[in-house]
């Protein structure tokens, strides 16, 4: 009886939320099989065509619409990207690691750590770059000035993701290897790291993400180049074409990518996590 | 300097000011099997962690082979540790988790190999030796916890209740194994449990703790059958406490006024004066139960001491007879003897009497 109403009423509920989450992405999607280059971003499709993948490559010849000038944006925001995951992670697994005894002040530090993730973008943005030119006196670049907000606005993320991983870490191996004459830093490359791999790959995945979409807080901190976020909104300010969005499908599909990657490696990881949580059941 | 290992006054505080272990002394001989016993919280793990190097020492001087070893790191102690769930390293094979602590050492590889196929063999893994851990049974994954502890060649090898979790019959056959390796290799054993047999069945002495105090540090048979303290006679077996007052100590005999009477004592090993409080410990095994048609006068001259009882139940297992009984108090009590001593002289619901030696009691002064 209940199930014959509430049933089909969470249906159209998660049907509904996944029209709202993906359907922009189909329309996108749609759009950017538009006829070029005279076709416009909108309804309906004149004729269903490539054009606009092809000319991202550069594969047409020159026409009146200019191909997008990402190229250089793109590999800045996977590099910056790629800085702020090896950073914030190197630095979420530490302080996680040091959050697991009690110390002096653990309090304090820890919301100074979450604040990163809460102060408004557009402030730390804006207060990096007043800071680096009027007080600092030095250049904002998107490898200083922004890699530093990105890196204060990732960690926080990584450090509570491996906070709760390392919550539920027995540390009875640690003291298994101590005990049999390892030193605790080979203690931590061969057991616990390996064990808490997973929750490591999940942090990576957090920066590196939050890092290539960052907004507000790369607009003032960046400097002259921009990058790939700041470089999409900077042509939309002048004409939008279809390309914008073929562009748009094919980011999408390298982040479906990466998180392909990540479940492999995770799957893989939980599978022997699961083995030892089996392994502690039994014991 | 002849001692493995020593603790002289070992205490423990905690941050928040509760007190873990107090005043700890204890001096182990090189090979001895040592147990901490008693119940939970009693401090017996939180002792053996400091052994270990886990958990820092508040006062007190710990000594290994003679050198002070409060603040060495737990990996620069000649200690290993088996623990409760065995902490096994579950992303490691068998061999690996067994040859881990020699790759730190430094060892030619071909020695390495050897030490880890001969510990692998002793302890019959071999056949599992490049398996993970977590496939394998309980009983196995303790023994290649010992194996691997084992194999860095401890001067002290530190157990966490290892029999634990394991289920009653392998918990046998692994605590007979255990106690023939430890013969075997003659390197000193701490453990630490809470089950009595345990302790009582492996160790040369053991260590009964409550509330973070050593209560007695006595070899196995000694410990049973004479407890120093009241917590001791009621922790350690199947013990009847009878409490009242000394009427006089004469010669080898103290006489007590006790609720069920005048009872005869031996003196403990402390002075003992007339007028104080003392408790008759009285082991289930010194009781004699005589049928209630005997002369208690009789009884008496043949046995020491008499009390009357109301025999309740009486059950033949096997050949072993459950006698279930209540004493004039009101308590009762319920021992097992062989069905040969009791043949047909017993009736259920019938009056009858508990007898026993005076040698076979203790008496605890309070």
């Amino acid at each position: 009886m209940e199930s014959r109403i509430i049933k089909p009423a969470l249906g159209v509920y998660v049907a509904l939320f996944v029209l709202f989450l993906y359907g922009p992405f189909v329309v996108l999607t749609i759009i950017s099989f538009q006829q070029g280059p005279d076709g416009g971003p909108q309804f309906p499709i004149i004729e269903w065509s490539t054009y606009w993948y092809r000319q991202i490559f550069g594969l047409t010849p020159p026409s009146r619409v200019a191909p997008l000038p990402f190229g250089e944006a793109l590999i800045r925001s996977l590099v910056l990207a790629l800085m702020t995951m090896v950073v914030s992670t190197v630095l979420g697994v530490m302080s996680a690691q040091a959050f697991r005894r009690n110390f002096k002040g653990s309090a304090v530090v820890f919301y100074l750590i979450v604040l990163g993730m809460m102060v408004p973008g557009v402030l730390t943005g804006l207060g990096t770059s007043l800071l680096a030119n009027n007080i600092i006196g030095i250049e904002r670049h998107w490898y200083t000035t922004a890699f530093a907000t990105h890196v204060a606005y990732t960690f926080p993320f990584a450090f509570l993701v491996m906070l709760a991983i390392l919550n539920r870490f027995d540390s009875s191996v640690e003291e298994a290897a101590w005990s049999l004459g390892v030193d605790p830093w080979t203690t931590f490359r061969k057991v616990t790291f390996p064990l808490i791999f997973p929750g490591v790959l999940s942090a990576m995945l957090f920066a590196f993400t939050l890092s290539l979409d960052e907004f507000p807080r790369t607009l003032f901190a960046s400097g002259r180049d921009q990058t790939l976020p700041l470089a999409i909104y900077g042509t939309f300010s002048v004409e939008i074409h279809p390309n914008i969005f073929a562009f748009g499908v094919l980011t999408t599909l390298f982040s479906f990518a990466l998180l392909s990657v990540y479940g492999i490696l995770m799957a893989m990881s939980v599978r022997r996590a699961k083995k030892m949580a089996m392994q502690e059941d039994i014991a | 300097m002849a001692y493995d290992l020593q603790l002289s006054h070992i205490g423990k505080v905690y941050d928040n000011g509760t007190p873990a272990v107090i005043d700890f002394n204890l001096d182990v001989d090189k090979g001895e099997f040592i147990a901490f016993l008693g119940p939970s919280g009693c401090g017996k793990t939180t002792t053996l962690r400091m052994i270990a190097g886990f958990e820092s020492i508040t006062s007190g001087d710990l000594l290994i082979r003679g050198k002070r070893v409060n603040d060495l790191q737990p990996e620069k102690r000649p200690t290993s540790m088996i623990f409760q769930n065995y902490a096994l390293f579950p992303h490691m094979t068998v061999r690996q988790n067994v040859m881990f602590g020699l790759e730190v050492k430094q060892l030619p590889v071909a020695e390495a190999n050897r030490k880890v196929d001969r510990i692998l063999d002793k302890l019959g893994l071999t056949e599992v030796a490049n398996v993970r851990p977590t496939r394998l049974s309980g009983g196995q994954r303790q023994r290649i916890a010992l194996a691997r502890s084992l194999v860095v060649e401890p001067d002290i090898l530190l157990l966490d209740e290892p029999l634990g979790a394991l289920d009653a019959n392998l918990r046998k056959s692994i605590q007979n194994e255990l106690k023939l390796l430890q013969r075997d290799l003659g390197i000193t054993f701490v453990f630490v449990t809470h089950a009595q047999s345990e302790a009582l069945a492996l160790s040369d002495r053991i260590v009964v703790m409550n509330a973070g105090r050593v209560e007695q540090i006595s070899p196995p048979r000694e410990l049973y059958t004479r407890p120093q303290s009241i917590f001791v006679a009621r922790f350690i077996g199947a013990n009847t406490l009878i409490s009242g007052k000394v009427r006089n100590v004469e010669g080898g005999a103290v006489s007590l006024d006790t609720p069920f009477g005048a009872l005869v004592a031996e003196p403990p090993a402390a002075s003992i004066t007339t007028g104080a409080s003392a408790s008759i410990v009285l082991p289930a095994e010194a009781m004699n139960v005589l049928p209630g048609s005997m002369a208690e006068a009789e009884v008496r001259a043949k046995h020491g001491n008499v009390v009357p009882c109301q025999i309740n139940r009486l059950q033949l297992v096997g050949h072993i007879l459950q006698i279930g009984m209540t004493l004039p108090s009101g308590e009762s009590v319920s021992l097992e003897g062989h069905a040969d001593k009791y043949r047909d002289t017993l009736r259920a619901g019938a009056a009858g009497y508990v007898a026993w030696n005076p040698a076979d009691t203790t008496l605890i002064a309070q």
